[in-house]
């Protein structure tokens, strides 16, 4: 091989290991230092992404391993934590262990999917550390896939959709329509100002909730609790839910209550922000 | 029986806006929007089907509805080389009991303005519609993962 040609890297499951060390045990070829510091580093921050937008525990640890050991690990240990991960990246003797804070940012389901797709590259070989880390940034910082005003006329559809489905007529969709857009619209301005989320979620309900209250000047009572209903279901923390049954089910005990705790905890807030509209519209004997 | 079929279409077509609408405000892959659209549909009308036309209770339409959207996510998820839990969620969302959440949260506040005699009722409102409101979530919950628990069963490696 001349110096001019591209090194080829090898799937790093074909790399056959090459220091048997006394403990009996097959290990990886030797890696730098600097070089374990780097898997660490960035597998790290993949799973940091992944935890911060929406993944559950297992698909967080089976990520971060799938990394670790495509990049030359022998074994990676990772401990999920709430909004916490803990990693150890093992080669031979030598091992380095981070701990990484992950607190939730929103579910972003396009960096998830393409930090699995990242690990599975990585698994086959096709991936190095310096690809890894422009992607990660890549990934980090792209913009979002859909406009500010598509995400709020999308929700207010789907929300309108949902006050169908809860039997709603014409008249309650549409006002539906309006309440769910304006209060996603306030939901984003207020998420700009980095107000504390269960803030944002309880004004948010709170806004819908007046708008969709006017449903009872339209029409009498009948679709009142769908109009209501339907306008706030833009807020419940579906995936928060759906991650903690899948936690709990799948051997992740401590993400899995600290994930319904926190879905819980949304849920009142709803409810509340949901009381307060129907007090001060005088819709209810509360 | 065309009465039962046209409920299920439109309540599809109707699910299908919501599931989509989620999708986007979720930041899903372009391509695949209309995976999960048609996720939120099917598992949707599997759900009508079974509770018009085969009086199933609303947990078990669940249940049923949730673990279609199950099998269904984990094929896309092949086809498309992306994480299952990208169709499951968004298929899942069209059946959030957003009514039972929304009806547990009023007799909750019905009972702290009334009497003591008079709390009977909403107190047993509320304990329904909160028990209604849990079991569906759950078994949302249980339905998406199934082909997980299912197919994906590693050997313990310690």
């Amino acid at each position: 091989m001349t110096d001019n040609e591209p090194v080829m890297l090898k799937p790093a499951s074909a790399v056959r290991p090459v220091f048997p060390y006394v403990d009996g045990h097959e290990h990886k070829p030797l890696m730098e230092r600097e070089e374990l510091r780097d898997v660490i580093n960035l597998s790290l921050w993949a799973g940091q992404l992944m935890l911060q937008h929406g993944a559950d525990a297992a698909r967080v640890e089976e990520t971060i391993h799938r990394l670790g050991t495509g990049l030359g690990c022998d074994w990676m240990d990772i401990l999920v934590l709430p909004q916490t991960i803990v990693a150890t990246t093992i080669n031979n003797q030598d091992f380095r262990t981070r701990v990484r804070r992950a607190p939730a940012r929103g579910v972003n389901m396009t960096i998830v999917a393409e930090i699995s797709e990242l690990s599975y590259r990585a698994r086959t070989g096709d991936l190095d550390r310096f690809t890894l880390r422009q992607e990660l940034h890549r990934i980090d910082g792209a913009a979002p896939n859909y406009s500010r005003w598509t995400v709020i006329l999308a929700v207010g559809a789907a929300c309108a959709a949902f006050c169908r489905l809860f039997g709603g007529d014409a008249v309650a969709m549409a006002v539906t329509f309006l309440a769910a857009a304006a209060a996603m619209f306030a939901r984003q301005e207020l998420h700009r100002q980095h107000f504390n989320p269960l803030l944002i979620t309880t004004v948010t309900a709170f806004i819908a909730g007046v708008i969709a209250s006017t449903i009872t000047l339209l029409e009498p009572e009948t679709s009142r609790m769908a109009t209501l209903s339907a306008a706030v279901l833009l807020l419940v923390p579906g995936v928060p839910l759906v991650n903690a049954a899948e936690d709990l089910l799948r051997g992740y005990p401590v993400t899995g209550i600290a994930r319904g705790v926190s879905g819980l905890l949304v849920s009142l807030a709803i409810a509340l922000g949901l009381a307060l509209a129907l007090w001060v519209t005088g819709g209810g004997g509360l | 029986m065309n009465a039962l079929l046209e409920l299920v279409l439109q309540e599809a077509l109707w699910s299908a806006v919501g599931a989509g609408g989620f999708a986007v405000l979720f930041n899903v892959p372009r391509r695949a929007l209309l995976y999960c659209m048609l996720a939120g549909a099917i598992g949707r009308a599997v759900r009508t089907l079974l509770l018009e036309g085969f009086d199933a209770g609303i947990v078990v339409a669940t249940l049923a509805g949730a673990t279609v959207i199950g099998f269904i996510a984990h094929y896309c998820a092949l086809r498309l080389k992306m994480p299952s839990m990208i169709f499951g969620i968004c298929g899942a969302i069209p059946m959030v009991p957003g009514v039972f959440a929304f009806q547990t949260m009023l007799a909750l506040l019905q009972i702290t303005g009334v009497s003591p005699e008079a709390a009977a009722e909403p107190l047993v409102i509320a304990a329904q519609n909160a028990i209604k409101t849990g079991l569906i979530l759950g078994a949302l919950a249980a339905g998406i993962v199934m082909p997980a628990l299912l197919f994906v069963r590693p050997k313990p490696v310690v």
